[in-house]
């Protein structure tokens, strides 16, 4: 709330201090505030190319982990078997790893002198430097994103019953179609809910970009702190976190209307 | 071993004949599973031999010679040192005030409906979605306010609340699956309150509870943006002299290091991994 109110103009109060220290700083001329500061930054470019990034970003990479996570989760209900489990064991490594060590261990992977570099090398062909590019950092998220995203979601396939699935196939229904019409609905909450956070968790993230992305235009967590330390601007970068707020409550809203249906479903709301 | 492998074989579908479709379908499978192992593994692999690594010209896909060089580097830096002790001191520690805070609030939401009840199980999760930096930005305004820039309090609560969401939720959904009537028939049998929620309710709820503390132990073990916001240079942590060493030395040095931070996050994680893929996770981020 303070944050917001300085990003208004209040530099009153608890406020006060910061707004000494701070350079370009706008203040209230009004009783509720100035939208000066919002006004700034909504026509700065630097600005408005980090939010184009960072939806582009949240949105490749929560699909690309949905789908991964998806593909394991039916593979380990419909199939099941050692392969399964293998793939499913593997995209749990992730959550043992510090993200901090993660995102150093990508970008040096997929570096100038990294391993696909090399390995692509010794057969004479030149692979693309993909460190410090925006692939990296959707490499990244999906890396450190993934391993939520299976547990929730393999644990929401696990409890689709299994003669819900037999009776599908005994009525005629192909694979994709039990699939599609049968085991993704009866899932649908935790999938939501899985969705949902690996939106949020990527939407304002910093360690992974600040490694791995290039300096401009990167998103908007990493920006937010440059303008807040380097800059000295706090009052933009409480803008810029308001923006990143905004999206991700957005992305809340589904996740709350999540859980009201299946606290309904369980007859408790 | 023999009577699950039968058991599970016609799960997989391997009693029909070999068609053409089935194998180009494995072989696709096969594809995707090489290709996991080197999106997740690969990285690390080549992080870890970089730690033994002394001089590696490139295209060569391993290094020219070995060395344990830079485990001494490390070792004997002074400045490394003090990072690990700090981390090992403001993980614990926050593990332990944010149980003291929060499972008693986890309690509350799990057996008792009172009136605003899901109002602040999605307050926090707002905070949750709040991004971090700009929350770190706040404190900052305020720390700076209450002078808590560049101490111990100041850190603590920055961890603390990092890690609000997983000792609060994932508790609560563990208390919330204790079954009321065994409660209720240790209250008949004449145990008091406290009696029963020791020795009844606390251990069947402890799997959730050691979840959220591993949880939150590694949230705040992992937590660098904070930390430097608040403690830096004074207070270095080993995320935050990541930072420092990824920068300022030579990649091999913050190879090892890696390892080094990364060794209790894997310990832990073992330790409590059959509760964590047992569902308790899973179970915690749905608000009920």
């Amino acid at each position: 709330m303070l944050a917001f109110g300085f990003s208004i103009g209040l530099t009153g109060g608890l406020n006060h201090t910061i707004a000494t220290i701070a350079q370009n700083v706008h203040e209230a001329d009004a009783w509720w505030g100035t939208l000066a500061a919002y006004q700034e930054m909504f026509t700065n470019k630097r600005f408005l190319g980090d939010l184009v990034v960072t939806v582009i970003v949240t949105l490749v990479s929560t699909l690309t982990v949905l789908f991964l996570a998806l593909g394991i989760g039916l593979y380990l209900k419909l199939k099941g078997g050692r392969m399964a489990r293998l793939l499913s064991g593997l995209a749990i490594v992730p959550l043992f790893i510090p993200v901090v060590i993660a995102s150093w261990a990508i970008l040096t992977f997929y570096s100038g002198t990294g391993f696909l570099r090399s390995a692509f090398a010794l057969f004479g062909l030149d692979f693309p430097v993909w460190a410090f590019t925006m692939v990296t950092v959707i490499i990244g998220s999906v890396w450190t994103s993934l391993p939520f995203a299976v547990l929730m979601i393999s644990s929401g396939l696990q409890s689709v019953p299994k003669a819900m699935i037999e009776a599908a196939r005994d009525a005629g229904a192909g694979s994709l179609r039990t699939i599609v019409s049968v085991i993704v609905p009866m899932a649908a909450v935790p999938i939501i809910i899985a969705t949902t956070f690996t939106a949020i968790g990527i939407v304002g993230s910093f360690t992974v970009p600040y490694f791995t992305g290039p300096n401009s235009p990167n998103m908007l967590g990493v920006d937010m702190s440059n303008y807040f330390s380097s800059f000295n601007q706090p009052q933009q970068s409480a803008v810029m976190a308001f923006t990143v707020f905004l999206i991700a409550s957005g992305i809340a809203a589904l996740y709350v209307w999540a859980n009201f249906r299946s606290a309904k479903e369980q007859g408790k709301a | 071993m023999v009577t699950t492998t039968s058991r599970t074989r016609p799960a997989a579908g391997a009693g029909r004949p070999l068609s053409p479709g089935s194998i180009v379908q494995s072989a696709l499978v096969a594809l995707f599973v090489v290709f996991m192992v080197v999106f997740i593994l690969g990285p690390l692999l080549w992080l870890g031999v970089r730690a033994f690594a002394g001089t590696w010209t490139f295209p060569n896909l391993l290094p020219d010679d070995w060395t344990l060089r830079w485990w001494q580097v490390v070792i004997s830096d002074h400045a490394l040192g003090v990072a690990v002790q700090n981390s090992l001191f403001f993980a614990p520690l926050t593990v332990l005030v944010s149980a003291i805070i929060c499972l008693p609030a986890a309690y509350a939401f799990a057996r008792f409906d009172f009136p605003g009840r899901r109002f602040f199980l999605i307050s926090l999760f707002a905070t949750n979605a709040f991004p971090k930096m700009g929350l770190f930005v706040t404190l900052a305004a305020l720390f700076y306010a209450l002078n808590l820039m560049n101490s111990v309090l100041g850190i603590l609560v920055v961890h603390v609340l990092g890690t609000v969401v997983f000792m609060t939720w994932i508790p609560a959904a563990a208390f919330s699956a204790v079954p009321r009537n065994l409660e209720e028939a240790a209250r008949d049998a004449g145990a008091s309150k406290l009696r029963v929620f020791a020795s009844v309710t606390l251990p069947m709820a402890l799997p959730g509870i050691i979840v959220a503390a591993v949880m939150s132990f590694l949230a705040s073990f992992d937590e660098a943006q904070g930390t430097y916001l608040v403690g830096a240079p004074d207070f270095m942590t080993m995320p935050t002299q990541m930072y420092s060493l990824v920068l300022n030395y030579p990649t091999q040095v913050a190879a090892v290091f890696s390892i080094l931070l990364a060794i209790p996050s894997v310990a832990l994680m073992l330790a409590a991994h059959k509760h964590i893929l047992g569902g308790q996770l899973a179970e915690g981020f749905q608000i009920k």
